[in-house]
């Protein structure tokens, strides 16, 4: 599967006019073309681009697209009830902060085409997330909205001039003629801001009416319109009902306040999305691909396959995961990891694909592409994070609906009911009501928040599966470290052999690594790699790679095992892992041991150190500074375990654990009332990730798409742990506060508009004002992560080298 | 106060103007990469 490669076939979209209209042709203006840009979509090759199978056998596939025209919770609402009306649609899942949707869908029962067209029935547009055009219509879209902006901001500050003496003169001061004049001049500028800046407001409250759904621009254009008609009517019959006032200064205000918090809330959007976009943009088009002939052939990035040899130019970005064959360069792999520095790459490195090449001209030889690569993992695992639903947000959006049903009769009760003193005052009270009880700041409180903290730490070098997990993470009071690969680093050394008499110590451990290399534990990968490396001096490599194991399975925390066939002989039965799993003798010494046995009893034991991470004590130092209790489980022996804890710093440490025991721990602490969070390395504590409240998966090695955990540390570094925490407390202060804002703020506001106490300017001023006021709260979640000082010294000297 | 009869009118006029000029300014992509102008001294080309 592939992300962007086939732009250059499939030109999707049709250019849109860059008119106001747009936004109401949406449905009529281009049914054929329309039609026959979604049925390219149909095809497997084409919907694999923007798609990816489901991992449960189902046969489904679970596409990413992007939603334009929609505002708010409730045309979420709208949006997934027209897809799940279709037949084959399996589930639905909206993210209304950033537009973004994920649809999983059964190619036996439906295509691409079917249901992107449901959505345009509704006046939506859904365009495949991962299309190069998507860039280009957001730009469009910012264009547009700043546009739109400056006309209501221009306009606005004129007739708020033509408004001024109305406010200060006394009444008979100014002559009817001049008072004329100065309302003609205000109707004039309203225009504009009306029938162009309004434009998105009237089309999509207009959508709603339509499908008879209710959606947060029904009321305030419903007010704009209202405010309007009064208003025109009292410049152009001074004498009429509506004659005293004209309140075009409100209406201009109103607009442009509520433009400015849309605006805004794209930007944030955009700054969050704006991480994911650039590692979705990451991969080249086209690469050099060197032929039979030994010459270099420019072919489309869809064509390269496992095996193909690639030339990359610096400046270039590698489009797939490979290893060096000749060349020396500086490679930049901050957006997947998180790594600031740039690390060099020499012949036999491996590169990832979606890394820059900085420096020199590299030959690579490809070893994954597309959805295996880890960069198409990362890329799938944040888009999923970005439409799940937090809790908050969910309920929020349930209430969205009928709080608004409820403000629409609201209003429509005090007009009739202030109608019988002043026809003109009645109209504007209910307008006061429509527009301030606007749920918006309500909607955007928690998803804002949280998106904008994902988009940070994505930029960290961590990924949010889960945007709950913040939440949880916010009040955690435990952390459990597992020991191997998260306390310490994941590369162990063999520093000693003990064999069984006439067994010789190379023998054991090319024995040892034909069981090994199927496992992805940091001891069977030390093992294969010192094999390797063994084998390699004596030029024995090909022989050990053709010590091949069959049948090999792992028993998770204990070992693995298989048969081993070597030349001509029979069969052998192998077990590598602990001594209990061996029984093997156990030998003195606080390193790490693990055995090697057959059919007949101890083969070997091999002696592992591994080495502290350096930035491990300044973490733990860092984290029970927070208030956190800090405790490690791990599977070794207690030890190799207390000496790792000491050297830390943390009292209690736990070894010989396996999986079942680790969580059978971790149960008992949640019993007690502790919210735990566990670290490890992801690979070989699962079940026990899954029971935490919070999990976190280090290392570098980890295949993304088998993790349980809600974080994932990219750039297998510790420190950022500190930051993360630090980061959800805070996030969730911010979303608290603007909850109790939004809600204190309509609380407070509705009795006043109902009163009649609240002019429509005011109302417009605070609804407009408390949106605002979310979203810039929530802005401030965006920054980067800053480095905890405590770490500082040591994180930079732990960069890989 | 006749001469408001010119000069209402005129200011709206010079509405539009300015909205003219913006719209100029805003369709040429001058308000897309605000940092971009202040970055170019530091380029080396």
């Amino acid at each position: 599967m592939s992300y962007r490669w086939n732009m250059t076939q499939v030109n999707v979209l049709p250019d849109m006019p860059d008119a106001p209209a747009d936004f109401l042709a949406g449905q009529a203006a281009l049914p054929m073309q329309g039609a026959d840009r979604l049925t390219l979509l149909d095809d497997p090759q084409e919907w694999a681009a923007f798609s990816l199978p489901e991992q449960d056998s189902s046969g489904c596939w679970s596409s990413s697209v992007v939603f334009e025209g929609m505002h708010c919770a409730a045309c979420a609402i709208t949006l997934e009830d027209a897809l799940r009306a279709v037949p084959g649609v399996a589930s639905v899942q909206i993210s209304s902060a950033s537009h973004r949707a994920r649809v999983v869908w059964s190619p036996e029962q439906t295509r691409p085409s079917e249901w992107m067209q449901s959505v345009e029935r509704f006046g939506y547009k859904a365009i495949p997330a991962n299309d190069a055009h998507a860039h280009e219509r957001r730009r469009q879209e910012a264009r547009r909205m700043v546009w739109r902006l400056s006309v209501a901001a221009m306009c606005m500050m004129q007739v708020m001039m033509y408004a001024t003496p109305a406010y200060l003169s006394q009444p008979g001061e100014i002559s009817a003629e001049s008072m004329h004049l100065l309302r003609w001049a205000s109707w004039v500028l309203s225009l504009p801001v009306v029938f162009f800046s309004c434009a998105p407001f009237f089309a999509s409250a207009w959508r709603d009416l339509r499908e008879r759904q209710v959606s947060m621009d029904l009321p305030v254009a419903l007010g704009m319109v209202v405010t309007f008609v009064v208003s025109s009517l009292g410049t152009f019959e001074p004498n009429g009902p509506f004659g005293a006032e004209v309140y075009f200064d409100s209406l201009t205000m109103f607009v442009f306040f509520l433009l400015l918090g849309r605006w805004l809330e794209l930007r944030l959007r955009d700054r969050t999305a704006g991480a994911l976009e650039a590692v979705l943009n990451r991969l080249p088009d086209s690469v050099r691909k060197r032929q039979p002939n030994g010459t270099w052939a420019l072919i489309s990035i869809r064509r390269l396959a496992v095996g193909d040899v690639i030339e990359v130019l610096p400046g270039e970005a590698f489009a797939g995961d490979g290893r060096v064959l000749s060349g020396q360069t500086q490679v930049d792999e901050a957006l997947l990891t998180g790594e600031s520095l740039p690390l060099t790459r020499q012949a036999g490195d491996r590169v990832i694909a979606g890394s820059h090449n900085l420096s020199g001209t590299l030959e690579v030889q490809i070893e994954q592409v597309g959805a295996s690569t880890r960069y198409a993992q990362i890329v799938a695992l944040m888009e999923n994070a970005s439409v799940s639903k937090p809790a908050m947000a969910l309920l929020v959006d349930r209430w969205a609906k009928p709080f608004l049903v409820a403000v629409l009769l609201a209003s429509l009760g005090s007009a009739i009911y202030w109608w019988p003193t002043d026809p003109a005052r009645a109209l504007m009270v209910a307008v006061a009501v429509l527009i301030v009880t606007c749920p918006c700041a309500l909607s955007l409180a928690t998803p804002a928040a949280m998106l904008a903290t994902a988009g940070a730490l994505a930029r960290s070098g961590v990924l949010v599966r889960r945007l709950e997990a913040l939440q949880n993470l916010a009040s955690i009071d435990t952390v459990i470290f597992d020991k191997t690969g998260t306390l310490t680093r994941d590369a162990l050394q063999v520093v000693r052999t003990h064999t069984r008499s006439g067994v010789r110590p190379e023998q054991a451990l090319a024995w040892a690594s034909s069981l090994a290399r199927h496992s992805l534990h940091p001891v069977s990968r030390a093992l294969w790699s010192e094999a390797r490396q063994q084998a390699e001096a004596v030029g024995e490599l090909p022989a050990l790679e053709a010590l091949l194991a069959q049948k090999v399975s792992e028993q998770a925390g204990q070992g693995v095992c298989g048969l081993l066939c070597s030349n001509g002989g029979a069969a052998v039965s192998l077990r590598l892992g602990s001594a209990a799993f061996c029984q093997a003798p156990v030998f003195n010494g606080h390193h790490l041991q693990v055995s090697l046995a057959d059919d007949s009893g101890w083969l070997a034991t091999f002696e592992l150190a591994e080495e502290v991470r350096s930035e491990a004590a300044g973490v733990v130092q860092a984290l029970k500074e927070m208030g956190l209790t800090l405790k490690i489980l791990s599977g070794d022996g207690q030890a190799a375990v207390t000496q790792v804890a000491q050297s830390v710093g943390i009292a209690d440490a736990q070894g010989g654990c396996n999986p079942q025991d680790k969580l059978q721990a971790l149960k008992v602490w949640q019993a007690q009332g502790h919210k735990v969070a566990m670290v490890g390395d992801g690979l070989n504590d699962g079940p026990v990730l899954a029971g935490a409240d919070v999990s976190f998966a280090l290392g570098q090695a980890l295949p993304l798409a088998q993790s349980k955990a809600d974080f994932v540390l990219m750039g297998g570094q510790l420190g950022v742990l500190v930051s993360t925490v630090l980061r959800s407390r805070h996030t969730l202060r911010v979303v608290k506060q603007n909850l109790v804002w939004a809600a204190f703020y309509n609380a407070a506001c509705v009795p006043l508009a109902l009163m009649g106490l609240l002019p429509a300017w005011a109302a417009g001023l605070g609804m407009a004002l408390s949106s605002l006021l979310v979203v810039l709260n929530a802005l401030r979640l965006a920054q980067g992560l800053s480095p905890v000082p405590a770490l500082q010294s040591n994180t930079s000297q732990t960069s890989p080298t | 106060m006749d001469i408001l009869y010119l000069l209402i009118p005129l200011s709206v006029a010079l509405v539009f103007f300015i909205l003219a000029g913006l719209w100029w300014a805003i369709h040429r992509g001058q308000f897309e990469d605000i940092e971009a102008e202040g970055e170019r001294i530091l380029r080396n080309d």
